[in-house]
């Protein structure tokens, strides 16, 4: 019967009872009357016999009503008794699930930090960030020039603000100390697409986007911190850039725009960007596309609804505008999505890996539970037998599974808060949002869950099992226990281990090739003795000639300090993730502008190379007549010339690249050395093809310095800085890193995630091959007397040995046969996710496999050789 | 739930699945036979007697049937079902391994 048909007859049940009830007591009192009582008396005799026929209806109803609540608690109670009973197994128990809740606790609470968790802000699944899309996908973010964004923001009506942000280290001057902050250049709106409200003074107003003004939003911290915290700075003039920068408001605590990113410290509007050294302020340039963009849609407004005019919009733009690389289209996604960025494919690598782990755990315990449960047929045989309900046992067993997750569950969360505390401060700020990593309501709910579903999954075994076995046997069958080895559910479970335990660690395998594969690769440039540095240069008073001879001065001193060899211009620095792209035209092959090949661009002085140690192939470096008056050149890396011109000469040909300085425009640039590949990007796995520019042609704002050490490169770094202050006492240093620390840095992802999946698998391996060392050695245990009396009667020690390490080698075979398929299957799917680390070589699974046999190996030899060295007349007389 | 507890209500169980082995009875002629088999050691509690008979009869142990007799009143009667006749031979026999066990272990020799 179900539990609703029980419902719905519940009712019947009570009429029934009820009329039996009173049938028994006239039955009674007929039968006192047949004796001679009279009638009166009779009733009354027959009604004290039974007692308040009231109460016991009502009692009768209790028996069905409040039964389970009691059973519930005095199960509780006996599981916890029963767990005091079995110390060894608890704490096994409690152990497992412990690391297998606590694990996926921890990376869910990361997850959680990252992707999950809504944007600080009211109404927040209402912000929405805009990249421009071209035929073939999303462009991705920073690709919106301002006049387009101009346009957007006009045109569109679905959107109630449409910002436009982008960052910009910005100078601070005058108090104290110069240094360099991080700043956001925004449009007027940012404070009403967030919803929020300054603390102090008012948000920025439409005006506030006017050429020549020049307002400022200031952090809660900076303010506090450098600024004084006093309340009457509104008003006030801040030096930023060595301008003077009028402070109307302060941001509310905590607050930081973008979301995920390190804390902004100014914010000012695009007026900034409105009044710019070069020709022509990048306002007016619709091929300067430096934007990203955010909007809030107006209330009632899907994405959905509003793909389809925003798509509009930018067709008619790219039709307007033929000349520019055309977008005709825009990619809309919530901005949460956007904040996780390239981090959500590894998480959810993680999060799928830690599953598993888990999964091995639950496999782990469940094995255990099941040699448990067969230790303990005998005690439920007897109570099935003197009346228990099997469903009774069922749920005691159960209960018991409960009781040990409920355990490992608290143990988890503790563990995985000690985990976060521990790792998530080494990741440091390269995933967004990490650092807010924290076991908050959704992480204890989803641990709950997790231990709810977990004590399911590894007591539905031992369950079933009780279910459908004969459990009335083992009473007649006295001490001879079952010689059948640990079941079939048993060895499902071990096989299951192996296959999963074999995908961890194939898992783990492919992330550390893959991290070996990115440290160890040559970066194409010697990082060690290497010191690289910037210099916060106000445009406003660094005219191009003041700028250009700044440079020469610091390079010169530079190149002159006792402990220097060499110092060089780069701008992007090699490695540090940044990269600037720009379309050129090859003179041999003209494309129109939209068709141009695209590739990584960078701008370095003469001397660039030979300080960073990037190898000359061909041809000749930038000398000091590569300057505005000079021929216009460039120096090619290999990839590019490979990329560009297969099986050509790279030298000589020529190209125009699109970027540009000053008012002669675009120019043809002959390609006068080609150098090896040294690396832009510090993850992927191809070569980024890199066209050079020397910095006298084009003197973009403002490279960074590198300066190759005689010795240990940080100790240059005071004297370093007393150069600068030399030529300019106003000029903050910023991002000082070695070498080393560059290529550390770029790489910190990918050692966060292989280090983890190094963990996992290894839990994973103990996990599995305790599972299987359980199960072997409770098989051998329960043999005893089999084996015993197999060696009385002749049979070899190595025979007996080779009997469990079969029985071992059947488990093992199945279980790497099902893991093997599994790897290939799952490497497949995850290969995109991982910061497009390689598939990596055939040679990873076999040595997986390898571990994995080694591992196993142990796990059965132990039990085996206990099984050789059974002394027959022990295991004998033993019963 | 803890054994004695099971000890007790499979006692119980034995003793009704027993009242019923020959024929089908009623509640109260259940309760009657006990009492007058057991020589009034044994006397059911009735409150507990019909919520165990409507649960052995959920199991499928026994039927209960209502049955109108000339000249009587309305009586459900309880029939032993092929699996309460399983049941209730497994429980004599899982019974008498206790009691010896009982009476080896307790000295609790039969007639003393």
């Amino acid at each position: 019967m179900t539990w609703i048909q029980r419902l719905c007859n519940r009712r019947r049940i009570e009429t029934d009872l009820a009329e039996e009830i009173r049938g028994h007591l006239e039955e009674r009192v007929d039968e006192l009357v047949a004796r001679g009582v009279p009638l009166q008396d009779a009733v009354h005799q027959a009604r004290r016999e039974f007692g308040n026929v009231m109460l016991i209806e009502e009692q009768a109803r209790q028996v069905w009503k409040r039964r389970w609540i009691e059973d519930l608690l005095s199960d509780g109670r006996f599981a916890l008794r029963q767990l005091r009973k079995a110390p060894g197994f608890a704490a096994a128990g409690a152990l497992t699930l412990a690391l297998g809740i606590g694990a996926n606790t921890a990376v869910f609470s990361v997850v959680n930090a990252v992707m999950l968790r809504p944007l600080p802000f009211p109404e927040p699944q209402r912000l929405v960030s805009m990249w421009p899309r071209s035929e073939t996908g999303p462009a991705g973010p920073y690709d919106v020039s301002y006049p387009n964004f101009f346009d957007f923001r006009d045109e569109n009506k679905v959107f109630e603000h449409l910002v436009s942000y982008r960052s910009s280290p910005i100078s601070l001057t005058g108090s104290g100390e110069p240094v360099q902050l991080r700043g956001e250049i925004v449009s007027w709106d940012l404070f009403p697409l967030l919803n929020m409200q300054p603390i102090l003074g008012r948000a920025f107003q439409p005006q506030d986007e006017d050429p020549g003004v020049r307002a400022v939003i200031i952090a809660h911290t900076l303010w506090k911190t450098r600024l004084g915290g006093d309340s009457g700075i509104i008003g006030r003039t801040i030096n930023l850039d060595r301008e003077p920068y009028r402070v109307v408001g302060v941001a509310p605590p905590g607050f930081n725009f973008p979301v995920g990113g390190e804390q902004v410290q100014v914010w000012t509007t695009l007026a900034t960007d409105a009044r710019s050294a070069t020709v022509q302020p990048v306002t007016r340039q619709r091929g300067a596309r430096m934007l990203s963009i955010m909007g809030r849609l107006r209330d009632g407004i899907s994405i959905q609804q509003a793909q389809a005019p925003m798509d509009r919009i930018a067709a008619s733009l790219a039709e307007r505008y033929p000349q520019h690389r055309r977008y005709p289209g825009v990619f809309l996604q919530p901005a949460l999505d956007d904040v996780a960025g390239l981090a959500r494919g590894p998480l959810l690598f993680l999060l799928g890996a830690v599953g598993l782990v888990l999964l091995l755990a639950c496999a782990n315990l469940a094995t255990l539970l099941l040699s448990r449960t067969t230790e303990r047929e005998r005690e439920f045989a007897l109570r099935l037998a003197i009346g228990a309900a099997r469903s009774r046992i069922v749920r005691q067993v159960m209960t018991e599974a409960l009781a040990l997750a409920l355990i490992g569950g608290l143990a988890g969360v503790a563990t995985a808060a000690v985990l976060v505390d521990v790792a998530v401060p080494l990741v440091g700020t390269t995933i967004p949002r990490i650092q807010q990593t924290t076991i908050d309501g959704r992480v204890l709910v989803f641990a709950m869950a997790l231990t709810l579903v977990t004590s399911v999954l590894f007591s539905v075994a031992p369950a079933a099992r009780l279910l459908h076995d004969r459990l009335n046997d083992p009473l007649k069958e006295s001490a001879y226990a079952n010689v059948h080895g640990p079941g079939r559910l048993g060895s499902t479970l071990v096989v299951v281990q192996i296959a999963v335990g074999l995908m961890l660690l194939s898992g783990a395998a492919l992330l550390m090739s893959g991290f070996v594969h990115l440290t160890h690769r040559d970066p194409g440039f010697q990082p060690e003795r290497l010191l690289t540095f910037s210099i916060g240069m106000p445009g406003s008073e660094y005219s191009r000639a003041r700028q250009l001879a700044f440079y020469d001065q610091l390079l010169e001193r530079l190149g002159h300090l006792p402990g220097a060899r060499s110092a060089a211009l780069a701008m992007p620095l090699p490695l540090t993730g940044s990269s600037m792209t720009v379309a050129f035209n090859i003179q041999q092959r003209p494309s129109p502008p939209h068709e141009r090949p695209v590739s990584n661009m960078a701008i370095v002085s003469p001397g660039f190379f030979q300080t960073a140690g990037i190898a000359m192939i061909h041809g000749r470096d930038f000398g000091d007549t590569d300057d505005a008056d000079g021929a216009p050149v460039v120096i090619v890396n290999r990839a590019f010339a490979e990329r560009f011109f297969p099986g050509e000469n790279a030298i000589g040909k020529r190209i125009e690249p699109g970027a540009t300085s000053d008012e002669r425009g675009t120019r043809m640039r002959e390609i006068v050395g080609l150098v090896e590949n040294a690396r832009q990007s510090p993850l992927g796995s191809r070569a980024d093809a890199i066209y050079y520019f020397p910095y006298r042609q084009l003197p973009w704002c403002c490279p960074s310095v590198i300066v190759r050490a005689a010795g240990f490169p940080a100790s240059l770094e005071p004297s370093v800085r007393s150069v600068v202050s030399s030529i300019d006492r106003q000029l903050p240093l910023f991002d000082v890193r070695t070498g080393d620390e560059i290529l550390s840095v770029g790489v910190t992802p990918v050692t966060f995630l292989t280090a983890l999946m190094v963990g996992f698998a290894a839990i994973g391996l103990l996990l599995t091959s305790s599972g299987l060392y359980g199960v072997l050695s409770y098989s051998v245990v329960k043999r005893t007397r089999e084996i015993g009396i197999r060696i009385a009667l002749g049979a070899s020690r190595p025979a007996v040995l080779s009997m469990v390490v079969r029985q071992s080698a059947i488990l093992v075979g199945a279980g790497l046969v099902i893991g093997i398929a599994g790897s290939i299957a799952a490497r497949r799917f995850i290969g995109g996710l991982l910061f497009g680390i390689d598939g990596g070589t055939l040679l990873l699974l076999p040595t997986a496999v390898a571990v994995m046999l080694a591992t196993a190996w142990l796990a059965t030899y132990l039990p085996a050789r206990r099984a050789a060295s059974i002394d027959p007349m022990f295991a004998l007389r033993s019963e | 739930m803890a054994p004695h507890t099971d000890i007790k209500r499979g006692s119980a169980e034995l003793m009704v699945l027993a009242a019923i082995e020959e024929r089908a009875r009623h509640g109260y002629e259940i309760a009657k036979l006990i009492d007058d088999r057991s020589g009034g050691v044994l006397r059911f509690h009735i409150a507990s007697l019909y919520p165990m008979l409507y649960r052995m009869e959920r199991r499928g142990w026994l039927d209960g049937k209502w049955i109108e007799k000339a000249g009587q009143r309305r009586r459900r009667y309880y029939r032993l079902t092929p699996e309460g006749r399983k049941v209730l031979a497994r429980q004599r026999s899982t019974w008498r391994e206790l009691l010896g066990a009982l009476q080896r272990v307790a000295g609790l020799e039969p007639g003393r």
